[in-house]
């Protein structure tokens, strides 16, 4: 019975999948479509998250937006030093070093709906967005791994990757159940200032990293369509069973100012000794960022928390 | 500065009973309203020990003592603080709507402020004043040293504030775009946050504002010399220009010191002097008591909404900015009616010797600039940067090159021209120097209909943009017509008008600002013009629209030329002004929105465009329009070659470049004319 449900999977996958793209090959997008007549070799990618899917593809883009921010926030997957051109910021990349590049496929956002119709010009563009009202962000990302693994005829390094992570996430889960560390919720924060942090709400991308650890997120609200809400710190306390999260960088002198208030040495999750920090993982990214936060989440739990950050 | 003894009567009547009791129905609601979430939890009388200790026992009472109480305290602090300095500024200045944001205080510290986040984050770590206070100061110097050889005249310190406000704004839009991600808090900081969980911003802060309140105190004799008017002032021996400096300076120190810890909290230091004025208090000793009292209530009830709104919400910060904003919008409409009377701004009648020089030939002029326009397009198509480092294009290729750099660049040029005829278009009609589309509110209503756009989450595509932004300066403009009609369209209601407008705009904006992140940044680049999402078609029709423009006001150039002379010379003159100054308002209106869509609402060519031409020696209408539109095409065609050039292959709003490149111009053309 289960090889034959198979063998109709398999089926199904086969006729609903397009086939390699031998010849000229027609995908649907969030604004068009576009047609590819072979494998694109050349490929410039607007945003991070795009360009994180690109090289978990093991393809090296021509040209990314922002090339040093990559560098400095997102870090992995590691993009190669040399070889790798900057088109611009990524809310005004410059169209034209875009075409010096000679590119053979774009892969935007659907922020960059203005420029649309100018990048068409310029090569085939696949618009893909990963954070959009009222849309699961992972599986955002996951479709856009999945058929750029298409397009580009990589798809069985498409379906490791993200085999990977699931992996990772069952890993990691198991890790936590274990050591019994899943039954308080956890709130997951960006320190802005002294004052002020970003929460990741429910409707981020980090949710899916909970969701697969067992973990509760501590803040109930859906967030901006990026998935956090900037929140003063004291509408933390209401949540007086939270584990706090602080992912890293902390603005310079946090930790000093913290300690000299009242109001934080007496914030239960500080008087209970469960602040935890963690290394930098760029929330606004790809699945990759999920499997990176799961990692960082669990070894910072079974580490053990303290009463501020570092 | 007739006008002020005009609304300041020394021995007018007594001041109104409605004044204290307006002020107690303010506190007392937003004391109401800033108590009523924790009376479930604590008692009243609980409450109000949360100011001096708390419960270890009780959590909300701790919560009460390191979060809620000096919150309270900040706002009132605060409130007062700027309501002092604002009518103190409006006092020196002698202009309605002067304050310390007007003069660039506000723009100066956030410049100080990121300045220390980019380079010194450990400065800020160890004190956000010395940043904050030291931009503020570089503001004002600027102001001062350009306005020094004029006798700090109001309009011209005005003027020079607001250029400055502009070109360090500019300049922090600037980091801001390049750097998003390194200055997250700026975004919030921009917006202005009370949010507090200790006591020691406020013990930092109380002993500072009350030692500059005092010396702010100790000016009030002088200043109230100041009231009646500069020569008799002058001759009573109150050294001007020196207690008008030194009462600056305690403004800027005030202002940059509460900024520093909280942030920009807008139109506080606008509304509460207003407010005051409104309400009855005539002498300068009463608006230096109301002032603070209802800039004070105030901000404490805007606050309390802000917290309110945060907590109904999705517990998401509504910063405080943008309440106070949204209060400060309709103080300022209030005052529409409060001002009836006023027929033109104190110190409009003194113009400054600065703006009457010496008449050119526009034949000479005009030629200049079009060879200046020239050559920019020149070196615009051909000489440009690569990935490989600069090249030049051979006229040959041009082509080629124009699918990228020609319609940007086309569409710019006409963004100036429009701007600079509808600025002076404006500036002629009103009378007024500061006239410009962006503070008639046109650009403003665009704006604030992208914001809203944007705050939807709604992806809109090049013809929604340019739809909604037509929307919003038809809409702008519908709202001014009919405010307009009322006070039949007198100058300054209408500058008046724009203003909140504006302020409404500008509350959007920092909300979208403090909670966006990067969606904040996509905003910003069409706040300062994004050039580059201009098509050929778009160019062209752009083109369409300006020529007919033009063509209407070579036809009917003549009411420009008998308006500024006053209504009654103007209608004794025939002139049916009524309908006279509807056409023309709609004609600046249509050109503002068509160059806003393609620049942005905060290029300020308008208002820097207009008074290039006065310094270039076009003082007659029809010079004027002819030299203004030139310099701001030139202007903007200059900042698109740049905005693509400077940071390549970043690109910068063109709009933005033209707020600095016009800025530095201006500046050099104020200080210049100071000297001569």
């Amino acid at each position: 019975m289960f090889t034959r449900l198979c063998v109709f999977a398999a089926l199904i996958l086969a006729m609903a999948l397009p086939a390699a793209p031998a010849a000229a090959d027609t995908w649907q997008h969030e604004n068009g479509s576009l047609t590819l007549e072979q494998p694109p070799k050349r490929i410039i990618t607007l945003n991070w998250a795009a360009t994180e899917a690109a090289l978990l593809l093991g393809v090296t883009p021509v040209g990314v937006a922002d090339l040093q921010g990559y560098h400095h926030w997102v870090r992995q997957p590691a993009l190669p030093e040399e070889g790798v051109a900057n088109v611009g910021t990524r809310v005004a990349p410059s169209l034209e070093a875009i075409a010096e590049l000679e590119p053979d496929l774009i892969v935007t956002s659907a922020e960059m709906a203005p420029a649309e119709s100018l990048l068409e010009r310029i090569a085939p563009t696949y618009v893909i967005s990963v954070y959009r009202p009222d849309i699961n962000a992972f599986e955002q990302a996951r479709k856009m791994l999945l058929t750029l693994g298409d397009m580009l005829d990589r798809r069985e390094q498409a379906e490791a990757v993200l085999a990977d992570i699931e992996q990772t996430l069952e890993h990691e889960r198991a890790r936590l159940e274990q050591a019994d560390l899943q039954g308080r919720p956890v709130a997951l924060v960006n320190f802005l200032d002294a004052r002020h942090v970003r929460v990741h709400a429910p409707n981020g991308l980090y949710q899916t990293a909970l969701d697969a650890l067992g973990l509760d997120n501590a803040w109930p609200h859906d967030g901006n369509f990026w998935g956090f809400s900037v929140v003063g710190l004291e509408a933390l306390a209401d949540h007086r069973n939270a584990r706090l999260i602080a992912i890293s960088p902390t603005p310079p002198g946090l930790r000093d100012t913290l300690a000299d208030s009242p109001f934080w040495t007496y914030l239960p999750a500080a008087q209970r000794n469960q602040v935890y920090q963690i290394d930098p993982v760029w929330p606004f990214g790809g699945a990759y960022q999920v499997k990176r936060l799961a990692n960082y989440l669990t070894d910072a739990l079974l580490a053990g928390g303290s009463d501020n950050v570092e | 500065m007739s006008s002020n003894i005009a609304t300041s009567p020394l021995q007018g009547p007594s001041m109104p009973a409605r004044l204290p009791l307006m002020a107690g129905v303010l506190w007392a609601a937003a004391i109401l309203a800033s108590s009523a979430p924790w009376l479930g939890q604590l008692s009243p009388l609980a409450l109000l020990e949360a100011f001096i200790g708390f419960n270890a026992d009780s959590y909300a009472s701790v919560m009460a003592h390191f979060s809620w109480a000096p919150r309270v305290s900040m706002a009132i602090l605060i409130g007062a603080a700027l309501g002092l300095a604002g009518a103190v500024t409006q006092q020196i200045l002698g202009n309605p709507l002067a304050s310390p944001t007007t003069l660039g205080v506000a723009a100066g510290s956030q410049f100080g402020v990121t300045v220390a986040s980019l380079f010194f984050p450990g400065l800020l770590a160890w004190s956000a004043d010395i940043p904050a206070i030291l931009g503020g100061l570089l503001a004002i110097a600027m102001v001062i040293a350009l306005t020094w050889r004029l006798g700090f005249s109001p309009v011209t310190v005005i003027l020079a504030g607001l250029v400055i406000t502009f070109f360090l704004g500019a300049t922090n839009m600037a980091f801001l775009l390049l750097k998003g991600e390194w200055l997250g808090n700026l975004f919030i900081w921009g917006a202005g946050s009370l949010v507090q969980n200790n006591w020691q911003p406020f013990l930092d802060l109380w002993p500072r504002v009350l030692i500059i309140a005092a010396l702010m105190l100790l000016l009030m004799r002088p200043l109230q010399l100041l009231q009646l008017g500069e020569t008799s002032a002058r001759s009573l021996g109150a050294k001007v220009a020196w207690v008008r400096a030194l009462a600056l300076f305690l403004v800027v120190l005030l202002s940059a010191t509460v900024v520093s810890r909280v942030g920009v909290i807008a139109f506080v230091g606008l509304a509460a002097p207003v407010l005051a004025r409104l309400l009855g208090a005539r002498t300068l000793g009463e608006k230096l008591v109301w002032s603070p009292l209802l800039g004070a209530g105030l901000l404490l009830l805007a606050d309390t909404l802000a917290h309110w709104a945060s907590t109904w919400g999705d517990g998401s910060l509504i910063p405080t900015g943008t309440t106070t904003a949204l209060i400060g919008g309709p103080i300022i409409l209030l005052a529409l009616q409060g001002f009836r009377n006023t027929h033109h701004m104190p110190g409009q009648a003194s113009s400054p010797p600065g703006f009457l020089p010496q008449r050119r030939a526009t034949g000479v002029i005009a030629g200049i600039l079009l060879v200046l326009l020239a050559a920019t397009v020149v070196i615009s198509m051909g000489w440009s940067p690569g990935l490989e480092g600069w090249n030049w294009t051979a006229v040959t290729n041009w082509n080629e090159a124009w699918v990228w750099r020609g319609p940007r660049m086309l569409a710019a040029i006409l963004a100036g021209v429009a701007l600079g005829l509808a600025g002076t278009l404006i500036q002629r009609m009103t009378g007024n120097p500061m006239g410009s589309p962006e503070m008639l509110g046109i650009s403003g209503g665009a704006a604030l209909v992208m914001v809203l756009v944007v705050l939807s989450g709604i992806e809109a595509g090049r013809a929604i943009q340019v739809l909604a932004a037509t929307t919003g300066a038809a809409g702008a403009l519908g709202l001014l017509i009919l405010l307009a009609r009322k006070h039949r369209f007198a100058g300054n209601q209408l500058l008046l008008g724009g203003l909140a407008l504006y302020v409404f705009m500008d509350a959007g904006l920092r909300l979208v600002m403090a909670s966006g992140g990067t969606q904040a940044s996509k905003l910003l680049n069409w706040m300062y013009g994004s050039t580059w999402l201009v098509s050929e078609t778009e160019a062209f029709s752009l083109m369409a629209i300006i020529l007919t423009i033009s063509a209407v006001l070579a036809v009917i150039v003549r009411p420009l030329t008998i308006l500024p002379l006053g209504d009654v010379s103007a209608s004794s003159l025939g002139l049916p002004v009524a309908r006279a100054r509807l056409v023309l308002l709609l004609l600046a209106a249509v050109l503002t929105a068509a160059a806003t869509v393609v620049i942005g609402p905060l290029s300020f060519v308008g208002l820097i465009a207009p008074h290039l031409a006065r310094v270039l020696g076009q003082q007659t209408v029809g010079r004027q329009l002819i030299v203004a539109g030139l310099v701001g095409g030139v202007l903007l065609a200059v900042a698109d070659y740049l905005s693509r050039i400077v940071v390549y292959p970043n690109q910068l709003p063109a709009g933005l470049l033209a707020a600095l490149v016009g800025g530095l111009y201006f500046l050099w053309g104020l200080s210049r004319h100071g000297k001569a």
